[in-house]
């Protein structure tokens, strides 16, 4: 049993209320193995999933209720994966919001069943993955951080970045060109000179 | 002189109390006629609010004071003290506020309501109904009825974009009146045509090679107009290229597509880009020169290639040979690609002095060392330089011919000091300009060559030593990983484009050792370049002289079909008539026969003519420069119908004064087109217009009578909002009042707007976390959908939420759609196979595992966002305003800020700041304190960037990062 409990561990685990919903055939980039789990997708130790569809909801209301209520306090990360498939969305999805943030969900939206199970993938497979992801890192390559740092500033595309570099040289001619060369620069207009030049020129702290 | 329709205008908007909207054309003079309906403000009915977005606020300030100055405005900015703001609200003087400003002063009863007399609105055509500026209104009203509302609007087009637009405007702004000043109207015709100004309308014939660009990239818009069409997603009618020339373009496409802009393909995407493209390059063809604009098509490439469709398209192949043919010529000895540029340089000098034409280009070869390839350079010139520089010496001319006759009569009459005013579109060619009348045309060229040569080599020049190789290095030939060309010959391509690459690499490093060489020595070979040949073409037209362009384009085979239209003393109104007349029809052309037109040989003399005073402006600057200037004779460089109408407006009111104005337009070009298009499109607003007034329904209480109840004015935007109200006539839910706290920044969006109209209570605030407090539990952080994507790469969001979770038990994600686009991420195509990093659904996750209390809501728009706000509050406790404040803010510094940060720190700068390499979280402050702005920074030396950084190894990073070269194109 030792073994497949390792086994189980890397699976998403699927009670068998969810047998014959069509969601479980695009889960495949992880495997996953029907259970008796009180919830409908066991992702983790600690995180779990409650499967609702809009169109289900609207015919039985209170049914999202009952099951977050069966949950108990078990999970750290509690998921209610709505599958949206109606088209007046408003009301429905306000009352699926309501019930989920008052009982302590986290609601994701899909607008397919495809889109559906890759929430419950990545879940499972980002399950230990640190933040940095999210944190702000990205390409370290030098263009990418040029773009990068460049397009802060509106209206700035990466057309003008490839203009701005290739006229000035590098960055630090970039950004202490004077307005009037900033304005040869083709494709440089005269608001995006004036954006460029107040970001580079005006102080960090505007004197009060 | 105050124009009479000027007048008429402000009589009927005085009239009326309750207030009104203008919209009138373009050019009429919006500034002029507030300034004239500013001055009639009586201070004793109290302040009256003049409402503009922040950045326009100076300008137009002093705008309004240079037509009358004794004007009582003041500016409320954000840093007014309280006590000095209030005094100023109930000064009585006209007040320049920003929307942002004026709702939290109102909101939070720092503007007493009873001391405002009205409101004044500019730019009427950007409001809609969930903007700040309809909160304003209503607000006002609520407090005071009898409030006037005024609004302006001088872009008819943009007031009918989108269903009954105007209508619901007039609706959300309490306006019952509406009046419209078309160009057309009887009134303003009258008065602007009865001594219109001289008229000389000078049609230049472009190059062949620009004839040949222009025609492929209208051949390449069609063809993703053919390609959109094929999609089935858009309206067929719209989509026509005359309509492609303007801006207002995207916005038909992307209003019919957003809706559906997920279920999209890619391709289509990139369609609607491509034509954005197209656009540009159509506008800049005509407005920069040769070289300027192959570099920007070098851009294009380096930036687009990889998405793009139209690089692909079989024309736009065209436009990139075409575009380089104007500029030089590629070929090798052997032959195999162009036979013609095997002539020797020499020979073919002669070959065009035969011609003799005033052929402009000059060329001279360079020769790479292995003797295989040739670049020819041609460097054509825009063909209107020269006409400008014609037209002036004949205005010159002129002038002295007169100053003769009549010196002895008015002696010291003269009027002005003979400025003749050049309007062009940008700055940029405005310095451009200037260079080609003090300089040479030539040496502009040169000049933009050699920049243009000098930015491929930037890179290999540090890496190479620079020293004096007149043969090409080897290392010259590398392509540095860009796709090259795209050319027809496939297999020929790559080693020709390689080859073509050595030789601009050669030619460079030729003009790099140039310049130092020169800079050795001293100058001497400077007249080489320009004195090759100063071809004068002149023309003639009946006794008076008006200069032609005679130009020849390249091969000097099609020179009989490139004359000069020159029609005498046509009005501008008669454009307009003719226009309307002859609906599709290039209407100008109608009127313009080719009258005697005469080639004169190059006048032998012709090289330094006097040339009256010039001064060039740039019609984006948007200054009064008329009435500035005075001038007499005004030169159109870049036809505009708006500063064709603000011509008209400037003779009208000096009607004592002779203006002339030439007319710059090239002929049979999409400059032509675009310019007639504008006119019939703004016709066509008007007309619209006219039929909307007609139909309008204005409810009786549209002054804001039955306001007591915030819900009458709910907009019942879906079924299941009916619902609601049915139930309970919508009232019972505010049985008390709720309250919510809402950031200062957050008032740059509709949503405190919204709130409101639900009926709850808006407690504008300065808050460190979160944007809505809902309750002493709930706080919300909201993000649009392009905020979500990009505050994820920022990593913003990740430490909003951070703090979020760490003061609040509910800390909640609202990810809110646009009522008017897709509510969804994705379409299904897009989701892909694997799980990717940089999905939406990968961060997404990602986030709630690191921070498993997060709560997300997601809505459909503004409007649902309220409803859930409501039903979540329905339960809880009111939020408290003053620990909601102190909320997060950093304890040791002790101060609670009471302002917003947006105006006390140039937040672009520092998101900028914080984006650069070795700039962390921990030092961006220091490094904000110890230099004061990032051009200061680009300059530290690295021992000082430590100390601020507190490291030198960060503060190495950033050094190299600065001063790194950019690598090169090619």
């Amino acid at each position: 049993s030792s073994s497949s409990s390792s086994k189980n561990r890397n699976a998403i685990l699927v009670s068998n209320r969810q047998k014959g919903n069509p969601l479980l055939k695009h889960i495949r980039n992880v495997r996953w193995d029907f259970a008796d789990v009180v919830c409908d997708y066991l992702l983790g130790q600690n995180s779990c999933a409650l499967y609702l569809s809009l169109r289900y909801h609207l015919l039985h209301p209170d049914y999202l209720y009952y099951r977050i209520r069966e949950l108990q306090k078990n999970f750290k990360l509690r998921v209610v994966l709505c599958h949206v498939d109606v088209e007046d969305v408003v009301k429905p999805l306000l009352e699926v919001t309501k019930t989920a943030l008052l009982h302590d969900c986290t609601l994701f939206c899909g607008w397919s069943l495809e889109e559906c199970a890759r929430y419950l993938e990545t879940i499972k497979v980002y399950e230990n993955k640190p933040a940095d992801l999210i944190q702000g890192h990205m390409d370290t390559d030098y263009l990418s951080r040029l773009n990068h740092a460049l397009t802060t500033i509106r209206h700035v595309n990466k057309t003008d970045v490839v203009t701005l570099g290739s006229t000035f040289g590098s960055l630090s001619s970039i950004m202490d060109a004077s307005m009037e060369d900033l304005a040869r620069c083709p494709g440089i207009g005269e608001r995006k000179v004036k954006r460029l030049y107040d970001t580079f020129h005006e102080p960090f702290k505007r004197i009060v | 002189m105050v124009l009479k329709f000027h007048q008429q205008i402000v009589g009927d908007l005085v009239d009326d109390p309750n207030g009104g909207l203008v919209i009138l054309s373009s050019g009429l003079s919006l500034p002029k006629l507030l300034s004239s309906f500013l001055s009639l403000h009586d201070s004793s009915r109290g302040s009256l609010l003049l409402l503009h977005s922040p950045h326009h606020s100076s300008s137009l300030k002093s705008l309004l004071l240079s037509f009358s100055p004794d004007l009582p405005l003041s500016d409320i900015t954000a840093d007014l003290p309280y006590t000095h703001r209030l005094s100023l609200y109930s000064s009585g003087r006209i007040l320049l506020v920003s929307p942002r400003i004026l709702i939290v002063d109102l909101l939070t009863n720092k503007a007493p309501a009873s001391l405002i007399s009205g409101l004044i609105f500019l730019s009427t055509h950007s409001l809609s109904e969930s903007s700040t500026e309809s909160f304003i209104v209503r607000i006002l009203k609520s407090f005071k009825k009898d409030a006037s509302v005024y609004a302006f609007s001088d872009k008819p087009h943009a007031m009918v974009s989108g269903f009954a637009k105007t209508e619901r405007i007039m609706k959300s702004l309490f306006i019952k009146k509406l009046h419209l000043w078309p160009r057309f109207q009887v009134n303003v015709s009258d008065e602007l045509e009865r001594d219109p100004p001289e008229v000389i309308d000078i049609r230049v014939p472009m190059s062949k090679y620009m004839v040949g660009i222009q025609g492929a990239i209208v051949e390449v818009m069609d063809a993703c107009l053919k390609e959109m069409r094929k999609t089935n997603k858009v309206d067929v009618e719209d989509l026509t290229v005359e309509n492609g020339l303007f801006k207002s373009f995207d916005e038909i496409v992307r209003r019919q597509l957003d809706p559906i802009w997920h279920t999209l393909g890619k391709k289509t995407k990139q369609l609607v880009s491509d034509l954005k493209t197209l656009r540009k390059l159509l506008d800049y063809l005509v407005r920069y020169d040769a070289v300027s604009f192959l570099k920007y098509l070098d851009t294009l490439r380096v930036s687009e290639s990889f998405r793009s469709v139209w690089i692909f398209a079989e024309s736009s192949y065209k436009i990139f040979d075409y575009a380089k043919k104007r500029v030089y010529r590629f070929g090798r000895s052997d032959g195999k690609i162009n036979a013609k540029t095997k002539i020797k340089s020499s020979k073919k000098r002669k070959l065009k002095e035969d011609d003799d034409n005033g052929e402009e280009a000059i060329s001279s070869s360079s020769t790479t060392s292995m003797n295989t390839s040739v670049l020819e350079e041609v460097l054509e010139e825009s063909p209107k330089w020269k006409v400008l520089r014609d037209v002036l010496e004949e205005i010159e001319e002129e002038r002295q011919k007169q100053a003769l006759s009549t010196e002895l009569l008015f002696d010291g009459e003269e009027d002005n000091n003979g400025i003749v005013l050049v309007a062009c579109k940008d700055e940029r060619s405005c310095m451009q300009l200037e260079d080609c009348i003090s300089n040479t045309p030539q040496k502009v060229m040169r000049d933009e060559w050699e920049k243009y040569l000098l930015s491929k080599v930037e890179l290999r020049g540090v890496q190479t030593p620079q020293k004096k190789k007149p043969k090409a290095p080897k290392g010259y030939g590398i392509l540095d990983g860009v796709i090259p060309v795209i050319t027809a010959q496939n297999t020929e391509a790559s080693s020709a484009c390689k080859q073509e690459h050595e030789a601009l690499m050669a030619a460079a490093s030729k003009i790099k050792n140039l310049a130092k060489k020169q800079s050795d020595a001293t100058v001497d070979t400077e007249p080489q370049v320009g004195s090759s040949r100063q071809g004068k073409g002149r023309a003639k037209v009946k006794k008076k002289k008006v200069p032609a362009n005679v130009q020849q384009s390249g091969d000097g085979d099609n020179c009989n079909n490139t004359k000069p239209y020159i029609d005498n003393q046509s009005k501008i109104s008669d454009l307009e008539n003719e226009v309307e007349k002859n609906g599709i029809n290039p209407a100008i052309q109608n009127g313009v026969l080719e009258k005697h037109v005469m080639r004169v040989n190059a006048a032998k003399d012709g090289d330094s003519k006097q040339l009256p005073l010039v001064y060039f402006h740039a019609l984006e600057s948007d200054r009064p420069i008329l009435d500035i200037l005075k001038p007499s004779v005004i030169i159109v460089y870049h036809p505009d119908m708006t500063f064709v109408r603000e011509i008209e407006v400037y003779k009208a009111e000096n009607p004592a004064k002779q203006v002339k104005v030439y007319f710059l337009f090239y002929e049979d070009s999409t400059e032509v087109r675009k310019f007639e298009a504008s006119i019939r499109r703004e016709n066509g607003a008007f007309e619209s217009l006219i039929r909307q007034k007609s139909m309008m329904m204005i409810p009786v209480d549209q002054d804001g009578f039955c306001l007591s109840s915030s819900f009458s004015l709910e907009p019942q935007a879906s079924s299941s909002q009916n619902s609601i109200t049915r139930k309970a006539g919508g009232r019972k839910e505010v049985e008390k009042e709720m309250q919510v706290i809402v950031d200062m920044r957050e008032f740059m969006s509709s949503l405190p707007n919204v709130l409101h109209q639900k009926g709850m209570r808006i407690i504008p605030v300065t808050l460190e976390v979160g944007d809505y407090i809902l309750s002493p539990l709930i706080c919300v952080e909201r993000k649009s959908i392009q905020d979500l994507f990009m505050s994820f790469t920022s990593g913003r969001l990740y430490h909003q939420v951070e703090t979020m979770v760490r003061y609040y038990r509910i800390p909640v994600l609202l990810i809110e759609f646009s009522q008017d686009k897709s509510f969804s991420f994705q379409s299904v195509s897009d989701i892909g196979d694997d799980v990717t990093p940089n999905n939406i659904i990968s961060k997404l996750s990602l986030l709630v595992l690191h921070f498993p209390r997060l709560r997300i809501i997601w809505s459909r728009g503004l409007h649902a966002t309220a409803e859930i706000f409501a039903s979540l509050k329905a339960n809880q406790d009111e939020p408290d305003e003053a620990r909601a404040i102190r909320v997060g803010v950093p304890s040791e510094e002790g101060i609670i800020e009471n302002d917003v940060r947006a105006e006390n720190y140039n937040t672009s700068a520092v998101e900028f700041l914080r984006r650069l390499p070795g700039v962390t979280d921990s030092n961006y402050r220091a490094m904000m304190d110890g230099c004061k702005s990032l051009a200061e920074l680009a300059l530290l030396p690295v021992d000082r960037l430590a100390e601020l950084m507190g490291g030198r190894k960060a503060a190495q990073t950033l050094r190299d990062f600065l001063d790194a070269k950019y690598p090169t194109l090619l």
